[in-house]
C-alpha cells in the first residue's frame, strides 16, 4: 500500500501543471459550492429572521382554525397554561400573548378597517419591533386609552398624535358590536405596506375588555433563542402545547411562501451543487485518461510482469484520492477564507424585496459544519467515482497490445 | 532435460476473415531448461508474436503454450497475471523501468506484488544490484542512469523473482554495441551460473553468437531450428 501510495503521489507530478489545473479546477468548485452554500442560507436566514422577528413570531400558538379565518371567537379561553408552559422552556427567548380581531378605526375626518392587535406592552417588545418602529409619539406606557397606529393608517385617517379615535368591533361569542374611545399615542413604520396600513394595537387588558373575553387570547406568538427550532415541527415544545383544539405551529406553518422559498433555494443549492461538481469531475475524468494515455505502454509493461488488473484499478483510484485530498485542502481554504470574509463583511447584493419586507443590501454568509465537513467528503467521494471508468479502462489494457504501441 | 516451453500446433492469426494474417501458422517448439536461445527472423516474421505468446502476453488462435507443464493458453485475468508475476521474466527494448521509481524500487515492485517480506525484498534487491554491476546506483531514477544501466536495471528486475524462464524482445536493440556486449556477457554469466532459461527476440548478430540456439522465423513459421 505504501508504494503505491508513493507511485501514486509521484505520478500526479509527473505533469505538474495538468495536476495543479485539475486541482484548482476542483477545490474552486468546493470552494464555489461553500460560498454559494454560505450565501444562501444567509439570505434565508435574513428573510426568515426580517419576517418572524418584525412582528410574527418564530411559532404561534392559537386555535385551530384561527390561522384560515381570523374569527374572533376562535380565541383560547385560558391563556395562563400556555405561558406556564412557555415560561419554564429555556429555548424560549420570549412570547407575547395577543388578541386579534377585524374593526373599524373611526377619527373626526376619516374611517377605515383593519385587524386590531391587544398586545402587553413588555411582552410583545420581546417579541416584535413594534417598539423600535415607533417614529412619532410613545410605545405603549400603561394608560389604557392608548393606541398605536401605522404612518400609512394616520394618513388616511388624518390623525395627528392626541386625536382622538374610535375603534368599533364585535364582542367574541356574543357577536354584539362594541366602541371603545382611545387617543392616539404613537405612529410606528415597519416598512411594510400591509402593516403600516393595516395594523392597529391597543393595550391587551382594554381589548380583552372590549371583547369580553377575561383571560384568553387569539394567539401566542414566541421567539426561540435558537431559530430552527421553531422549523421543527417535531419539538417537544410544540408537542406540549398543542391540545385539543389548540395547536402550536412554527413559521413554516404560517408562512408557507417563505417555507416554499427555502425548498426552493435548498433545490437551487442542489443544482449548483450538481452543476459544479460535473465539471469537476468532468475536469478529473480529462485528466486521469490524459494521464493514462501517456502511459499505456508503462501499463502493458506493469501488467506484463505481474501487476494484477485490480491493483492497477488500486493505483489509479489511489492518484484520484490524492488529487482529490490536495484539492480539498485547498478548496477549504479558499472555500473556508472567503465565506469567512463575506461573513463578516457581507456580500452586496443590491436592492431585494419578499413578501413586501426589504431584506438588507448585504447579505452574511453562514458558516456551516456541512460546508466543512460534508462537501469535502463528497468532492474526495466524487473525484474517486469519476476515476473509476479511467481506472476500469486501465485495468482492461491489453498487455500486447500496449507493448505494441512503442514498438 | 527438462522441457520448460513447449508450443503445439500454435496459430495467431490477425484481422477478419477476408484479410486475415497469419502471424504465427502452426509453431511446434520445445525449449529446455537453461537453453539460451534466440528467435531471430526479418521485421514481421511473427518474432514478438512468439515471445508474447510464450509470455502469456496474448491469446492464441489456437494451439497450446505449456511453460513446465501448464497450458497458459487458456488462462486469463488474475490467474495470468500471476503465473507471470512467479514464473516470468521480461526484459524490453526500450528498457520500460517505472520513470518515477528508483532503480531499487523498481526492482522491489515485483517482490511487492508476490508478497515477498520488506527484510527479504532488501537483502534480494541489494544482491541483485551487485549482481548486474549497479551497486551504490540504487537509488537513483531511471532519467538519472545511462541506457546500459537502465537495461541493467529491467535485466535485475526480470530476475530477481527468480523465474523460470526470461523472454527478452530486442534487449540490446538501444544500447552501443560495448554496452549491448557487456550486458549480454552478464546474461549469459546468470545463465550459466543459475541455469536460468533465456529467450530472445533479435534481430543482433551478438546475440546470435551468443545464443546456444537459434530459431529461425519466416512468415510465422519455424524455418530454421539449430543448435550451437
Amino acid at each position: 500500500m505504501l508504494l503505491t501510495f508513493r507511485l501514486a503521489y509521484r505520478n500526479l507530478f509527473r505533469n505538474t501543471r495538468r495536476t495543479v489545473l485539475t486541482c484548482l479546477l476542483i477545490s474552486c468548485s468546493l470552494a464555489a459550492l461553500m460560498l454559494v452554500d454560505g450565501l444562501i442560507i444567509g439570505m434565508l436566514k435574513v428573510m426568515v429572521d426580517t419576517t418572524t422577528k418584525t412582528f410574527a413570531g418564530e411559532a404561534q400558538v392559537h386555535r385551530q382554525g384561527f390561522l384560515d379565518s381570523f374569527d374572533s371567537d376562535l380565541y383560547m379561553s385560558d391563556t395562563k397554561s400556555i405561558e406556564a408552559v412557555l415560561a419554564a422552556d429555556k429555548r424560549v427567548a420570549g412570547y407575547s400573548v395577543r388578541t386579534v380581531t377585524g374593526g373599524m378605526i373611526s377619527s373626526a375626518n376619516n374611517m377605515t378597517g383593519g385587524l386590531i392587535y391587544g398586545v402587553s406592552a413588555d411582552r410583545e417588545a420581546g417579541v416584535s419591533r413594534l417598539k423600535e418602529a415607533i417614529i412619532k409619539g410613545k410605545y405603549f406606557t400603561g394608560n389604557e386609552t392608548e393606541i398605536l397606529i401605522g404612518e400609512d393608517m394616520a394618513d388616511l385617517l388624518e390623525v395627528k398624535l392626541g386625536d382622538r379615535l374610535v375603534a368599533t368591533l364585535a364582542e367574541v361569542d356574543g357577536g354584539d358590536l362594541s366602541q371603545a374611545l382611545f387617543r392616539l399615542s404613537g405612529i410606528f413604520r415597519f416598512g411594510m405596506r400591509e402593516i403600516d396600513k393595516g395594523l392597529v394595537f391597543i393595550p391587551l387588558d382594554k381589548s380583552r375588555e372590549i371583547l369580553g373575553m377575561q383571560d384568553g387570547g387569539h394567539e401566542v406568538a414566541i421567539q426561540f433563542f435558537d431559530a430552527t427550532d421553531a422549523a421543527n415541527p417535531d419539538l417537544p415544545l410544540f408537542q406540549k402545547l398543542s391540545d385539543g383544539d389548540i395547536e402550536a405551529v412554527g413559521w413554516p406553518d404560517f408562512f408557507p411562501q417563505i417555507q416554499a422559498m427555502v425548498e426552493m433555494v435548498d433545490y437551487a443549492t442542489l443544482i449548483v451543487g450538481i452543476v459544479l461538481f460535473l465539471l469537476a469531475s468532468f475536469g478529473v475524468i480529462n485528466s486521469m485518461f490524459m494521464s493514462i494515455y501517456e502511459r499505456i505502454y508503462e501499463f502493458g509493461v506493469v501488467k506484463a510482469i505481474g501487476t494484477q488488473p485490480k491493483q492497477l484499478v488500486q493505483l489509479i483510484l489511489m492518484e484520484a484520492l490524492v488529487l482529490g485530498l490536495f484539492s480539498v485542502i485547498l478548496g477549504l481554504l479558499l472555500g473556508g477564507l472567503s465565506s469567512y470574509y463575506f461573513s463578516i463583511h457581507g456580500m452586496a447584493i443590491g436592492e431585494f424585496e419578499f413578501e413586501g419586507i426589504n431584506l438588507a443590501d448585504r447579505i452574511k454568509t453562514e458558516l456551516t459544519f456541512a460546508q466543512f465537513i460534508n462537501f469535502p467528503i463528497y468532492v474526495l467521494l466524487l473525484t474517486i467515482a469519476a476515476s473509476i471508468y479511467p481506472a476500469r479502462f486501465a485495468a482492461r489494457i491489453i498487455p500486447s497490445v500496449a507493448l505494441q504501441r512503442s514498438l | 532435460m527438462d522441457t520448460v516451453i513447449k508450443t503445439t500446433n500454435l496459430c495467431r492469426y490477425f484481422g477478419a476473415e477476408d484479410v486475415e494474417v497469419k502471424a504465427l501458422d502452426n509453431i511446434n517448439l520445445a525449449i529446455q531448461k537453461g537453453e539460451f536461445s534466440a528467435i531471430i527472423g526479418p521485421s514481421g516474421s511473427g518474432k514478438t508474436t512468439l515471445l508474447h505468446l510464450i509470455g502469456g502476453l496474448d491469446n492464441p488462435t489456437s494451439g497450446e503454450v505449456e511453460l513446465s507443464g501448464i497450458n497458459i493458453a487458456q488462462m486469463s485475468g488474475t490467474t495470468l497475471s500471476n503465473f507471470r508475476r512467479d514464473h516470468i521474466g521480461f526484459i524490453f527494448q526500450s528498457y520500460n523501468l517505472i520513470p518515477v521509481l528508483s532503480a531499487e524500487e523498481n526492482i522491489e515492485y515485483i517482490m511487492l506484488l508476490q508478497g515477498v517480506s520488506q527484510e527479504e525484498r532488501k537483502s534480494r534487491v541489494q544482491d541483485i544490484l551487485e549482481t548486474v554491476g549497479l551497486a551504490g546506483l540504487g537509488d537513483r531514477r531511471p532519467a538519472h542512469l545511462s541506457g546500459g544501466q537502465q537495461q541493467r536495471v529491467a535485466v535485475a528486475r526480470a530476475m530477481v523473482s527468480e523465474p523460470d524462464i526470461i523472454l527478452a524482445d530486442e534487449p540490446t536493440a538501444n544500447l552501443d554495441s560495448t554496452t549491448g556486449i557487456g550486458l549480454l556477457e552478464m546474461m549469459r554469466e546468470l545463465n550459466e551460473q543459475r541455469r536460468m532459461t533465456f529467450v530472445f527476440s533479435t534481430h543482433d548478430q551478438k546475440i546470435m553468437d551468443r545464443a546456444n540456439r537459434l530459431i529461425d522465423l519466416r512468415d510465422g513459421k519455424i524455418d530454421n531450428d539449430s543448435r550451437a
